[in-house]
């Protein structure tokens, strides 16, 4: 199983990459991405099982990048995406959703909760 | 405010009933939503047709975008360089520079500049002296100097909390790693140790009479729980050192909350430049010099009329 995992924080990357690699993922089989515009890039070079993608990054942030994965002549229209951001509220969680993501888990969150809602898109 | 999981999961549920467009969503409530709400709402959103139809019309996320964009990083942000560049920058330097210095051989050669150049520089050194204990005090703000900038530190917090994390990160996964490795030797070792239960126990067994089998055979027994007791304590630490990983989510979030108040000040600082800048060759209007005064209640007509008379004596 491949894994994308975008975020500008090195420090988040490596977290969420903790827990993927406590379900089992070996660190091979993720990689990470510090903004849109090099998660994009590396969708053209690879085939994900899932993307794991936070909203608010520098140069194309989490949204627009669940746009561009989720519009017209894409590839990856049907690969699953979950955002994990700091934005919690109404408005944001809709436009998210209308945007196309799976799945949505506001920070800080625990491991139990993004193995869950992993677990939940997998099933799917 | 941002919502909870809870929250935003029975949100999710309670929009997915709607399925209206985007426009017609009123979104006020800014609460944070729950776990269970965001739950509630992704399943109530997998009842729609499919991924492909869940996007919204271009117009309608043009709409939410354009209240988006106000909270998130599309909006221009100023460089720090730009602020540093426009604003007046004085301090103590510049002053004690302007000032007229004279070297102690030009003093000996020419008498009357002997007297007023010291003077000159006590007075420089007064005023320095006194700015520094006003700006010690608080009277007067710090001088504007890059250190001194606002932004300037909230981005070297940023930066160096970033740094910090990271390390103590790195610290932590090698003590993971560590426990790792300490694990496969226990468990390596405890491997040799039923080994020698196996072949203590086929000697105890061929050679009864002696003692130092038996023994060996019973200290063999007495360490196998050492193994299974030693890995179940390492893993115990290693969910810990988990735990304190997931709880160093705080930096990013800290971090995005200084950029945001950064972001802040720039257009505060755009926007007061814009406010007292004036590019127009109006002539001035003439502005008084006015006296500091003092701090005691005014006089009235008798008190001075009293100091009149008074002086006139």
């Amino acid at each position: 199983m491949k894994v994308l995992i975008v975020d500008d924080s090195s420090t988040m990357r490596r977290i969420i990459g903790n827990v993927v690699g406590q379900l089992g993922i070996a660190k091979e089989d993720f990689d990470e991405a510090e903004d849109g515009v090099v998660a994009w890039k590396l969708l053209s070079e690879n085939t994900y099982d899932i993307v794991l993608t936070d909203w608010n990054m520098p140069n194309m942030n989490g949204l627009q990048l669940v746009q561009k994965i989720r519009g017209e002549g894409s590839t990856h229209r049907s690969v699953p995406i979950i955002m994990i951001t700091t934005e919690g509220g109404k408005s944001e969680v809709i436009t998210a959703l209308k945007a196309g993501v799976n799945n949505y888990i506001v920070k800080p969150f625990s491991a139990d909760i993004l193995k869950e809602k992993l677990d939940s898109v997998f099933k799917k | 405010m941002s919502m909870s999981q809870e929250e935003i999961e029975a949100l999710m549920n309670e929009t997915a009933d709607i399925a209206v467009p985007a426009e017609e969503v009123v979104v006020e409530d800014d609460t944070q939503m729950s776990s269970e709400d965001i739950s509630e709402l992704v399943a109530a959103s997998d009842e729609k047709e499919d991924t492909s139809q869940a996007v919204p019309q271009d117009d309608n996320l043009d709409d939410i975008l354009a209240g988006i964009d106000g909270i998130t990083e599309d909006e221009p942000v100023l460089e720090n360089d730009d602020i540093v560049e426009e604003e007046p920058v004085l301090d103590n330097d510049d002053i004690v520079e302007e000032e007229p210095v004279l070297d102690n051989d030009d003093i000996i050669e020419e008498e009357p500049v002997l007297e007023s150049v010291p003077q000159s520089q006590e007075i420089s050194e007064d005023v320095s002296a006194m700015l520094d204990e006003q700006i010690s005090k608080g009277v007067y703000p710090l001088p504007v100097e890059k250190e001194h900038k606002v932004v300037n530190q909230l981005n070297e917090v940023a930066q160096d909390s970033e740094e910090k994390v990271t390390k103590i990160f790195d610290v932590l996964s090698l003590v993971l790693d560590e426990n790792a490795n300490i694990e496969k030797n226990i468990k390596d070792l405890g491997s040799f140790v039923e080994k020698q239960i196996t072949l203590l126990e086929a000697l105890s067994n061929k050679f009864p009479n002696v003692a130092v089998l038996g023994e060996n055979l019973e200290l063999a027994r007495s360490l196998t729980s050492i193994s299974p007791d030693t890995c179940k304590t390492i893993s115990e630490e290693n969910n810990q050192i988990f735990v304190a990983m997931e709880l160093m989510q705080f930096n990013d979030i800290n971090r995005q909350k200084i950029e945001r108040v950064m972001s802040v000040i720039k257009k505060l600082s755009q926007y007061l430049n814009g406010i007292f800048e004036d590019d127009s060759d109006r002539a001035e209007v003439q502005i008084a010099k006015h006296i500091s005064g003092d701090s005691s209640e005014a006089l009235d007509e008798d008190d001075i009329d009293s100091l009149i008379a008074d002086f006139g004596n």
